[in-house]
């Protein structure tokens, strides 16, 4: 069984069975996990529970990693009102917590007059919600700054306030500063049930498939499963359809095809596949728009990633599918409402959704978290006091990344210890240390590790990499490698060991 | 760059320690350059042939049929016994364009091993000699889910031959590359099933010898114009969807099946690995996917050379270290000024028959082999030419998995009429 994680309670004393809390937040999405953080600043005691084996596990993991301006959302929406907020608050929590971050700016592209008004539209809505830095120029002004692009749009909306991030690093930054400031955090952790007061009027608590955990509040950011969760305390406001999206990964090297993040303008070929070049420098297409009944299908089909790409190729004309890494796709929690749902239940007193988190969920997220916090102080002040904890440290440090380093550094680092010095994955050059600073953080799988410090991401997809990652996780872990697994439950990278080239009793 | 790290100087460097680079020590050691360094990013040297433990190897070399290791054995006691020194887990991470330095160029790069951290390393001249890589499940765009048990054939043979796991029981191939020929034997004799090995193209692109000896002689079923098409399996493949496919590479309508397996094992091609040619500044050939080398093997920069499968993926190792050796040459006379290049400059062109060819430049200065594949098979008699009028053979046949050779005598290109500045490379059926 894969262990949980407690604070900073060292790797071998963190499994612990359930516990009784003052908040407890199901699902470590981003939503979750912006939560937890901001609620780490008071004293109260706060539990995460999370379902899969590495974190971020659905939608926050797969997306298009933009933190949007916030023009797209129609004024009054709860998405128009936390987007540019949101916006606004990564620009700062990026340093304070240290995840990539880069300040690229976003281009809606126009194609001819139809699609102008709809930037004219976007430009309107824009100021009404505060998203800053929006300007809308010509083509010919655009392609100044992105040359491969289509010579075919005609005009474009610059936000220069869009950014992108990596979003792996931003998700585990929350819930690592969250941890750090005492929230608990369970993995494979599945909330089975609700637990209510004799009148179903107040939260008791969860049941999960390791028991239960008892506390008066009691927050659904479940994402995918958020209504089913909701319907459990009684509020049937909204159903989720989850919606997949697929994407493309390119390499490295076809990065630098655009500097920033292109929209497309919602025609009929969909509402709008994205180029984007990434916080790591790939080159990142898609998504597709495909509901669906499942929340677990992250399937791609040669359909999907056909859309992406002749989506992709109506903005940059020249993207080469010879130099795809990977290809990949992820389920949006999207609602009938089409608005975030974001509401304290009156009864069972205790119970707050916090659903609908779909694009833009994850800039949108940290002012969510902070809306959160007032929301329990404001109606729930009575169940829960969430006293300021002035023990609070606001900031982390990510492992460094070595491949950003400047040489010296490099070179102080590899002097100091040996596994600084060993280049476990040649694609991204990530060496050893990180690797084993990756475990002791947390990540307890190959795709654990993946997402903290980035070995496979490469071109060569772990070709090499992936031997050396299972014997590290093996070695730190004290287990056998026939136990490490690619992302938790049955998914073992090896089945067994090879003959013994001894017969029975052969001395050696 | 800060002069606070240590700088090293070396007359020939060469990087990547398996057989090209090997094989090119040696020679520049034997050419008469003073210190020849081997940079290999493994504890030992050996390349991949560390983890080819079967049969095969050294037939036009030694005469003998070799495992992989014993192969590498026998150039590496000649490598050391000729001085050459070998610099083990270090990894040449970065590659500046090379800078002029007296009468020539001078190549420098950067080095990092766990014991000494960063090094610069001066070179007077460079051989590059990285090999390739597999080319990955995620560039194939198979659809479906991303469950464990997908692996490169390359992957799954480091498991089972270097480090005793097996990656899967019930297992199926995709491609038709020599390592996942060799993985479909590898994985049977170690206990596993192998269902069957899918290719999409209507021909196999490994040697035909181990089709017989793989699969064949194992029962192993092998099916063309098949594709791959989609994974299943949440947590571990549960098994794979195949469909025929036509000429146009289109499923052919009711083909489409399911085969169970927790395993798929992918030959699908390999990229020869460049990375470092590319800060180098080094010009690509977009069919060769390596750098563009004369007949010297010495690339657009005139103190790199290259060799193996970083220039041009071969079939025989025996023919990477040859070409390994006579970059090692080259590389010693070019540190030693002594590289005299011929008096001509030819392109070498190619008909469409032929998809790869490598040298790409020729100058008159060496008698030299080009080694090339052709694009498709022709099974019965052909003729391999190069023109004007330099070469012609004739072969009872011509196929993709198996290379090429032209030879050219630096001597006939040197009498060819001055306004000749291209040999053009061709293949007909007779």
């Amino acid at each position: 069984m894969i262990p949980v994680f407690r604070g900073d309670i060292p790797l071998q004393a963190q499994v612990k069975e359930c516990g009784d809390y003052d908040i407890i937040i199901i699902g470590c999405g981003i939503t979750g996990a912006t939560i937890a953080r901001e609620l780490s600043r008071y004293k109260a005691r706060t539990a995460v529970l999370e379902r899969a084996s590495d974190i971020p596990f659905g939608a926050s993991r797969a997306n298009s990693s933009m933190i949007h301006g916030g023009f797209d959302d129609e004024p009054g929406t709860a998405k128009a009102k936390f987007c540019p907020k949101g916006n606004r608050m990564y620009h700062s929590l990026s340093e304070e917590l240290d995840f990539k971050l880069r300040e690229f700016g976003s281009f809606v592209c126009a194609k001819g007059g139809q699609d102008e008004r709809h930037l004219e539209m976007l430009y309107d809505q824009g100021k009404a919600n505060g998203a800053l830095g929006i300007e809308i120029v010509s083509g010919d002004k655009f392609r100044e700054k992105e040359p491969n692009t289509a010579s075919d749009i005609t005009a474009a909306l610059w936000c220069s306030s869009g950014a992108i991030v990596n979003n792996f690093e931003a998700a585990l930054a929350f819930i690592e500063n969250a941890r750090q400031n005492g929230v608990d955090l369970f993995m494979e952790t599945e909330v089975t049930g609700l637990l209510f007061d004799e009148t179903r009027s107040a939260m008791r608590g969860v049941s999960t498939n390791r028991g239960n955990f008892n506390a008066p509040v009691v927050i659904n950011a479940s994402g995918v499963y958020a209504d089913v969760i909701s319907r459990m305390a009684g509020d049937d406001g909204f159903i989720i359809h989850p919606t997949r999206g697929e994407y493309f990964i390119f390499d490295r090297s076809v990065g630098d095809l655009v500097t920033s993040f292109l929209f497309s303008c919602p025609s009929e070929y969909g509402k709008g596949v994205t180029v984007t070049h990434t916080a790591d420098d790939n080159l990142l297409i898609g998504p597709t728009s495909v509901q669906q009944t499942d929340r677990e299908n992250r399937n791609t089909t040669p359909m999907g990633l056909d859309e992406a790409f002749d989506g992709a190729r109506r903005l940059v004309p020249g993207i080469p599918r010879n130099m795809v890494i990977t290809t990949f796709s992820g389920v949006r929690a999207n609602t009938n409402t089409g608005d975030f749902y974001i509401k304290a239940l009156d009864s069972p007193r205790g119970f707050i959704n916090v659903a609908g988190i779909k694009s833009p969920g994850f800039t949108s997220a940290p002012a969510i978290a902070e809306h959160i916090g007032e929301l329990i102080k404001d109606s729930l002040g009575d169940v829960v006091k969430l006293e300021n904890d002035p023990a609070f440290v606001p900031t982390r440090k990510h492992i460094p990344r070595f491949i950003d380093l400047p040489m010296k550094e490099r070179d102080r680092l590899a002097s100091g210890d040996s596994r600084w010095g060993q280049i476990v994955c040649r694609c991204e050059s990530v060496t050893e240390a990180q690797v084993v600073e990756a475990i002791r953080r947390g990540a307890r799988t190959v795709a654990g590790v993946k997402l903290w410090v980035r070995p496979g991401t490469g071109r060569c997809q772990g070709g090499f990499c992936a031997p050396r990652v299972v014997e590290i996780l093996a070695r730190e872990l004290g287990t056998s490698p026939l136990e490490i697994t690619r992302h938790g439950g049955d998914s073992h990278m090896l089945t067994g060991r090879t003959k013994d080239p001894l017969l029975p009793g052969e001395p050696l | 760059m800060s002069a606070a790290l240590t700088q090293r100087e070396v007359d020939v460097a060469v990087i990547g320690g398996g057989p090209a680079g090997v094989a090119a020590a040696f020679a520049a050691r034997k050419e008469g350059a003073a210190k020849v360094v081997v940079f290999e990013r493994d504890w030992e040297a050996g390349g991949i042939l560390q983890q080819c433990i079967h049969p095969g190897f050294g037939l036009h070399t030694f005469g003998e049929e070799l495992t992989g290791p014993e192969y590498m054995d026998r150039y590496l006691k000649l490598a050391r016994e000729s001085g050459v020194e070998f610099d083990l887990n270090t990894m040449v991470f970065q590659m500046d364009p090379p800078t002029l330095e007296g009468s020539g160029k001078q190549a420098s790069f950067w080095t990092m091993n766990p014991q000494r951290g960063i090094e610069r390393v001066k070179a007077k001249s460079v051989v590059l000699a990285m090999g390739c890589r597999e080319r990955p499940a995620g560039a194939l765009g198979i659809a479906g889910s991303r469950p464990a048990g997908v692996y490169t054939a390359g992957t799954a043979q480091r498991f089972v031959n270097m480090e005793g796991f097996m990656p899967g029981k019930k297992v199926v191939i995709m491609g038709t590359g020599d390592i996942g020929l060799i993985m479909a034997r590898r994985m049977m004799l170690e206990g596993a099933e192998v269902v069957a090995v899918f290719e999409i193209m209507p021909w196999v692109s490994g040697l035909r010898r181990n089709i017989a000896q793989c699969l064949d002689d194992f029962g192993i079923p092998y099916y063309l114009e098949y594709n791959v098409c989609e994974l299943h399996g949440k947590d571990r493949l549960e098994g794979v969807s195949v469909v025929q496919i036509d000429k146009n590479r289109k499923p052919v309508d009711g083909t489409l099946r399911f085969v169970g397996c927790d395993t798929l094992l992918l030959a699908v091609g390999l990229i020869p690995e460049n990375e470092l040619s590319k800060m180098a500044g080094l010009k690509l050939d977009s069919s060769t996917n390596g750098p563009v080398v004369n007949e010297f093997l010495q690339t657009s920069e005139e103190c790199i050379f290259a060799a193996g499968n970083v220039v041009v993926v071969y079939d025989l190792v025996d023919f990477v270290s040859q070409q390994g050796e006579r970059a090692g040459r080259s590389a010693a006379l070019y540190a030693m000024r002594k590289l005299e290049k011929g008096p001509r400059d030819f392109q070498v062109e190619t008909s469409p028959e032929i998809r790869v060819i490598s040298p790409q430049k020729l100058s008159g200065g060496e008698d030299v082999t080009l080694f090339l594949r052709v694009a498709q098979p022709v099974e019965g008699r052909c003729r391999l030419y190069a023109d004007p009028g330099i070469y012609s053979q004739n072969l009872r046949y011509a196929r993709p998995g198996e290379m090429n050779e032209v030879k050219v005598s630096a001597e006939k290109l040197r009498a060819l009429p001055s306004d000749v500045n291209s040999i053009k490379i061709g293949l007909e059926v007779l």
